[in-house]
């Protein structure tokens, strides 16, 4: 079959899946709205998943289709444009932009590669654990993302590898989807790695499971310090990078770095600002500062000290594109999760589960818990919508609380790799360039079974071991 | 490779398929009271405003399925919609309603205590439409957790509405209060 009529049969299958479902009977319980946006919302994902259009084309169709159906009003379909960590996402990549342009980027790049650029697994570690070690003080990921971006970035134009079809695999892929993956392993290391561990803690507290700083790092240590070293390696086996070994790689980094002298002006004025932002961005829930205005406020300054400038933006313009299918595809996730449809299809499966031993219940829950995530952008939004509810269950089916607790927590930071837009941290990498839908999607699916097994085989007797 | 996900699909049907297991259907009573239990899991906003006092005043505007657990005489689950107005002294009240697959719909009023964890509320079913014309009862229950999850926004969960329900007499006996 040629490659158009491939995607001629994709795309009325997916037109079939998307009328099927609409005219399906509405399950009792759930409302005609919540079923027809569910409608949209399937045939939306599964065209990207079965190739019959790109992310973007199959976002606006959707909306389209959501809002002239009148499923959904004009300003619940387009609030995701007015979403914060949405607009930090596009400011975070002109960010980088700025980093990049101004050579920071290179010699940040340079100063790693010294370090660690024996060989791109060096490079993909050195990502993995400089992410672990800031993570506890970024209560955003997605600003962790912002900070990573730039780095890995650099680290793949260091490497002459660009998000072009010829160069983009030679390291490029490979470090992006390991800042992706790096984000969902250490947001689970920390409770204050990622916004919704104290919140899944607070409502935790209302089983009876007090959960804090101490008792998360105790809990989480060894299955994610495992999951950081085993990672990058499993990546490097499934997803290879063209550019293995440089072991002259350092010695011409420091060569490099001296041949390009001391800082410039511009480098010392986006360093400084990049600084000053990553202090705020770690102390923003201390000073009560919003992280998207810190990241107006460092645009700001950059482009009045003209370190970016405005052809500078127009060269991105993939942020566009990607602001557009992200914003759309989290409105359409968050309106079909305040109809109710998360909620009450995680309670039917959680209440299914009933008569099953609690081991069989707890890891039916588990994939239940992540299956789920293919219907959410926000992980936030997928633990007030869920955790309490499986919690809740798997606590009345026997299922010892401290494993199952934590088992939700580390699923709750693991799946935002299931899918590209499965969490907002993911969104810099997914619009380097460097990545295609097709290896996202395989990537994700790959590294969320990886982490799936390890949190259970070896989380799991460890939280119970711990818990005593 | 693209991953189908065949198991999550799997899920799916079994979700909204299979009965609810822990639903047990219960026989009306004499004066053909049904009881029912649900759950809630919510989220939406809260809007705050200061008063002279130490609380202040809330508007709080929830949404979230409703889940029917036991019982008998209502469907196996509705799309929950709540207000509830705190004046920062004494007066919390409330309107909820309940709309099901068919958009038939399930009026009350609530009496609560303040929104938070662990705090209760008495709803009084004042009416429906469609298959629930003429409804009565009430219902009780408390918040098992809300939790604060962005300014203005909140996420909660009750675990424990215990109610009933019956189709009101002719002539009215008056919903109990």
């Amino acid at each position: 079959m040629s490659p158009a009529a491939k995607t001629l049969v994709a795309r009325l299958g997916v037109l079939s899946l998307g009328l099927v479902i609409w005219f399906w009977p509405v399950p009792e319980g759930l409302t005609t709205p919540a079923w027809h946006l569910f409608a949209i919302f399937a045939a939306t994902i599964a065209s990207v998943i079965a190739g019959a259009f790109p992310i973007l084309t199959a976002s606006l169709l959707g909306i389209a289709v959501a809002v002239l159906s009148g499923v959904l009003a004009p300003a619940q379909a387009y609030a995701g444009f007015a979403n914060a960590t949405i607009l930090l996402i596009v400011v975070a990549f002109l960010l980088a932009r700025a980093v990049v342009t101004c050579g920071l980027g290179q010699r940040l790049g340079y100063v790693v590669v010294s370090l660690f650029g024996r060989s791109t697994l060096g490079l993909g570690y050195s990502i993995f654990f400089l992410d672990a070690v800031i993570a506890p003080a970024f209560p955003s990921n997605t600003a962790r993302g912002g900070v990573l971006y730039p780095i890995a970035f650099s680290l793949a134009q260091g490497g002459g590898s660009k998000p072009d079809e010829t160069t983009r695999k030679r390291m490029g892929a490979y470090l992006m989807f390991c800042g992706m993956a790096s984000l969902a392993v250490s947001s689970a290391l920390w409770l204050t790695a990622m916004a919704a561990n104290p919140l899944g803690a607070e409502i935790a507290r209302s089983h009876n499971l007090n959960i804090d700083f101490g008792s998360w790092l105790v809990a989480s240590s060894v299955p994610t310090l495992l999951g950081i070293f085993l990672l990058p390696l499993v990546l490097y086996k499934v997803f290879p990078p063209e550019v293995t070994a440089t072991p002259e790689a350092p010695a011409e980094a420091r060569k490099a770095l001296r041949a390009m002298g001391p800082l410039s002006a511009t480098e010392k004025i986006v360093g400084a600002t990049f600084l000053a932002m990553v202090v705020a961005w770690a102390l923003a829930g201390t000073l009560k500062l919003d992280t998207t205005a810190v990241a107006f406020a460092g645009l700001g300054v950059l482009l009045a000290t003209e370190s970016l400038t405005m052809k500078d933006i127009a060269a991105e313009g993939d942020v566009l594109a990607t602001f557009l299918w992200f914003a759309i595809l989290f409105s359409l996730s968050q309106e079909l999760n305040r109809l109710g449809f998360m909620g009450y299809l995680g309670q039917r499966l959680a209440g299914a589960l009933g008569g099953i031993p609690w081991l069989g219940a707890f890891v039916l829950l588990l994939v239940a818990y992540v299956l789920l995530h293919y219907l959410f952008v926000s992980q936030t939004a997928h633990l007030l919508a869920l955790f309490g509810v499986f919690l809740d269950v798997g606590l009345k089916l026997g299922v010892p609380a401290a494993p199952l607790a934590f088992g939700l927590f580390f699923a709750t930071n693991f799946f935002s790799v299931l899918t590209p837009q499965g969490s907002s941290a993911n969104l810099l990498f997914v619009g380097s360039g460097y990545l295609t839908q097709g290896e996202l999607y395989k990537l994700g699916t790959i590294t969320t079974v990886f982490l799936f097994v390890l949190y259970l085989v070896v989380g799991t007797p460890w939280v119970l071991f711990v818990a005593r | 490779m693209r991953p189908a996900p065949p198991l999550g699909a799997a899920l799916l049907v079994v979700a909204l398929a299979a009965p609810l297991l822990s639903a047990r259907a219960e026989p009306p009573n004499d004066e053909g009271w049904r009881p029912f239990k649900a759950t809630w899991t919510l989220s939406g906003t809260r809007q705050l405003l200061p008063t002279e006092g130490p609380r202040p005043a809330a508007i709080v505007h929830l949404q979230g399925p409703l889940v029917v657990t036991g019982g008998e005489g209502l469907g196996r689950g509705f799309l929950g919609e709540a207000f509830i107005f705190d004046d920062g002294g004494s007066l919390v009240v409330g309107r909820a309603v309940l709309t099901d697959g068919k958009g038939d719909r399930i009026y009350s009023s609530m009496k609560a205590e303040p929104v938070g964890t662990g705090r209760k509320a008495t709803a009084t079913i004042t009416g429906g439409t469609g298959r629930y014309a003429g409804l009565e009862g009430t219902f009780t229950f408390s918040w098992q957790y809300v939790v604060d999850a962005e300014p203005g926004e909140i996420g909660g969960r009750v675990a424990d509405i215990e109610g009933r329900t019956r189709r009101a007499p002719p002539g009215g006996a008056g919903v109990p209060r």
